[in-house]
C-alpha cells in the first residue's frame, strides 16, 4: 500500500509527522509533509491510517495498487 | 412578537437570521466566556445568523461552515475584517492578506516556524520554564497568569527578534495594554509606542543583522531581488508580536485551571511524562476543547452562501471552540477524552492562513506542562477565586488565575 499527499492542499499542520514519524516528515523550507516511506510496511497500516485521518486539510489518502 | 434592535440590522438580513449576541460580553454569572458560544445553538440560533451588536456581523456555527469560512479566501477575505470595522488598520504582513499575495511573506516565515526549527528552540524553552517555575514553586501559591502564562511567550518573542531578556518588563507592560485596554485613547497611543519599539527594533537589526526573525524578515527580498517596503517589514513584526502572545498566554490558562480542578487529568499526564508521543496527543486534545480564537473575515461581493444573502464587506466571524464541539465530527464533543484518535480540531485555523507559529505554541505549551507537573506535581484552585474576571472577544480569557500546591 502507498500513502500520497496532495501538497495543495497540505498547510503543515504536521498531524501526521505527530503521529507517524516513520512515514511522515515536513520540509524544513516550505514547511509541508513530505513522504519517506510511501510504500509503507503492513504493520504500519493503523498508525498511517490514523495519521491520514488527522489531517486537518484531508490533504492525505492510501492508494492500493499505485492508483489513488 | 417584533424584537427591535438599536442599531437595527441591514435591510439584507431576515428577521428570522437575527440574533441579539455581543461576543465581547460575558455574563457575570458565568465563569467560562467560551460558555457564551456553546449556549448559541441550544437556544435556537440558526447555525449561519447575523447579529447587530459590534457593528454587525455574522455567526458561523458549523464546523464546515467555518472550515469553508478559512479555506474560500475568494469569497471570505481576510484583509480589513476587524470587527467592529476598524479603518484604517494596517494590512499586517502575512496574515491580513489572501493568497497568492499571502504567500510571500509566508514563504519568508514559514522556515522558521518547522516542527523542525521548533525542535531547535526546544532547548532554550526548556531552560526559559525552568527558571521561571523554580521562582516560586517554593511558595506553595502563583497567579499562574501574572507569573507564568504571561511571561513565558512575551521571553520566547524576545528571543526569536534577538532582543535581550531585560527587556521582558517594557514589552509585558505594552503587550498588557494592548491586550487589556478598552480605552480609545489609551490604545491610539500604545499602538504608537509598539511601532516606535519595532521601527527602533528593525533600524538596529539593519545595522547589526544577526541570526534572527527579525533580521530574517529584513533581509527578505522580492521577486525582483529588491527589499520589501519598509512599511511591510514593520507590520509583519506587529503580526508576530501580537499572534503568539495573548492566544498562548490564554490557551495555557484554560488548560492549567482545567487541571488545576481535575485530579485524574494531572496524573494521566504525570503517567505521560516519560512518553513524549501519550503527552503530545494529550495535548492535541487540550488545544481541541481550549480554543481561544474567534477569527474574522470580511465578504468580498455579493452573493448567496447556503441560502442566505451576504454583502460585499460584511463580516464574519469563525468561532473555533463551536467548530472543535461539533457533533457531526467529534463523538461526544463535550467530553475531554486525552486519548482522543481522530482530532480534527480548527484551534489553528485550517487552509492558506493557518497558524504558522502552531507548532511552537504546542511546544511551548507542552515544555511549560512537562517542566510543571516535575516541578509541582499536584495543585489546585486557590479559595480565593471566586471574583474571577472572564473576558470575550476574538481571543477569550481570564484575567487572573491563583493556584496554589
Amino acid at each position: 500500500m502507498r500513502v500520497v499527499a496532495n501538497l495543495n492542499v497540505c498547510q503543515g499542520h504536521a498531524r501526521c509527522e505527530d503521529l507517524c514519524p516513520e512515514v511522515f516528515s515536513t520540509d524544513p523550507i516550505e514547511g509541508k509533509v513530505v513522504i519517506d516511506q510511501p510504500e509503507f510496511p503492513p504493520e504500519l497500516e493503523e498508525k498511517v491510517r490514523i495519521a491520514v485521518r488527522n489531517c486537518p486539510e484531508g490533504a492525505l489518502r492510501i492508494a492500493r495498487g499505485g492508483k489513488l | 412578537m417584533t424584537l427591535i434592535f438599536e442599531p437595527l440590522a441591514p435591510d439584507h438580513v431576515p428577521p428570522e437570521l437575527i440574533v441579539d449576541f455581543d461576543f465581547f460580553k460575558i455574563p457575570q454569572d458565568v465563569t467560562d466566556p467560551v460558555q457564551i458560544w456553546h449556549g448559541l445553538a441550544d437556544a435556537g440560533a440558526p447555525p449561519i445568523f447575523y447579529t447587530p451588536r459590534n457593528g454587525g456581523h455574522w455567526v458561523f456555527l458549523r464546523y464546515a461552515d467555518i472550515v469553508e469560512g478559512y479555506r474560500n479566501h475568494e469569497m471570505f477575505s481576510t484583509r480589513g475584517a476587524q470587527i467592529p470595522p476598524i479603518e484604517p488598520f494596517p494590512v499586517l504582513q502575512p496574515n491580513g492578506v489572501d493568497p497568492p499575495e499571502h504567500d510571500v511573506f509566508r514563504k519568508i516565515l514559514a522556515p522558521m516556524f518547522t516542527p523542525l526549527a521548533v525542535r531547535r528552540m526546544t532547548e532554550g524553552l526548556q531552560r526559559r520554564a525552568e527558571s521561571l517555575i523554580s521562582g516560586f514553586a517554593g511558595q506553595g501559591q502563583c497567579d499562574f497568569i501574572a507569573d507564568y502564562a504571561a511571561k513565558f511567550p512575551t521571553a520566547t518573542f524576545l528571543e526569536l527578534f534577538g532582543l535581550p531578556e531585560e527587556r521582558l518588563p517594557e514589552f509585558l507592560r505594552i503587550a498588557n495594554v494592548f491586550f487589556r485596554s478598552t480605552d480609545p485613547d489609551i490604545r491610539a497611543a500604545n499602538l504608537l509606542e509598539i511601532y516606535a519599539v519595532l521601527e527602533e527594533l528593525f533600524r538596529e537589526k539593519e545595522r547589526n543583522p544577526q541570526s534572527d526573525i527579525a533580521t530574517t524578515v529584513l533581509q527578505a527580498r522580492d521577486a525582483d531581488g529588491k527589499p520589501f517596503p519598509w512599511q511591510d517589514i514593520i507590520n509583519c513584526g506587529f503580526l508576530l508580536f501580537v499572534a503568539g502572545l495573548d492566544t498562548v498566554t490564554n490557551t495555557m490558562a484554560y488548560v492549567w485551571r482545567y487541571l488545576a480542578t481535575t485530579p485524574d487529568a494531572r496524573q494521566k499526564f504525570r503517567d505521560r511524562l516519560d512518553d513524549p508521543a501519550a503527552f503530545l496527543l494529550a495535548i492535541e486534545e487540550l488545544m481541541r476543547i481550549n480554543a481561544v480564537s474567534n477569527i474574522y473575515r470580511r465578504v468580498t461581493h455579493d452573493c448567496e452562501y447556503k441560502g442566505v444573502q451576504f454583502r460585499k464587506n460584511d463580516r464574519v466571524i469563525l468561532p473555533n471552540t463551536v467548530a472543535n464541539r461539533d457533533g457531526a465530527i467529534f463523538p461526544d464533543p463535550q467530553t475531554i477524552d486525552l486519548d482522543r484518535k481522530v482530532n480534527n480540531h480548527v484551534t489553528f485555523g485550517v487552509g492558506p492562513h493557518r497558524c504558522i507559529g502552531s507548532h511552537l505554541a504546542k511546544r511551548e505549551i507542552m515544555i511549560s506542562l512537562q517542566e510543571w507537573l516535575r516541578q509541582i506535581p499536584d495543585f489546585e484552585l486557590a479559595e480565593d477565586q471566586d471574583a474571577l474576571s472572564v473576558f470575550g472577544g476574538s481571543v477569550m480569557g481570564f484575567e487572573s488565575l491563583k493556584l496554589r500546591w
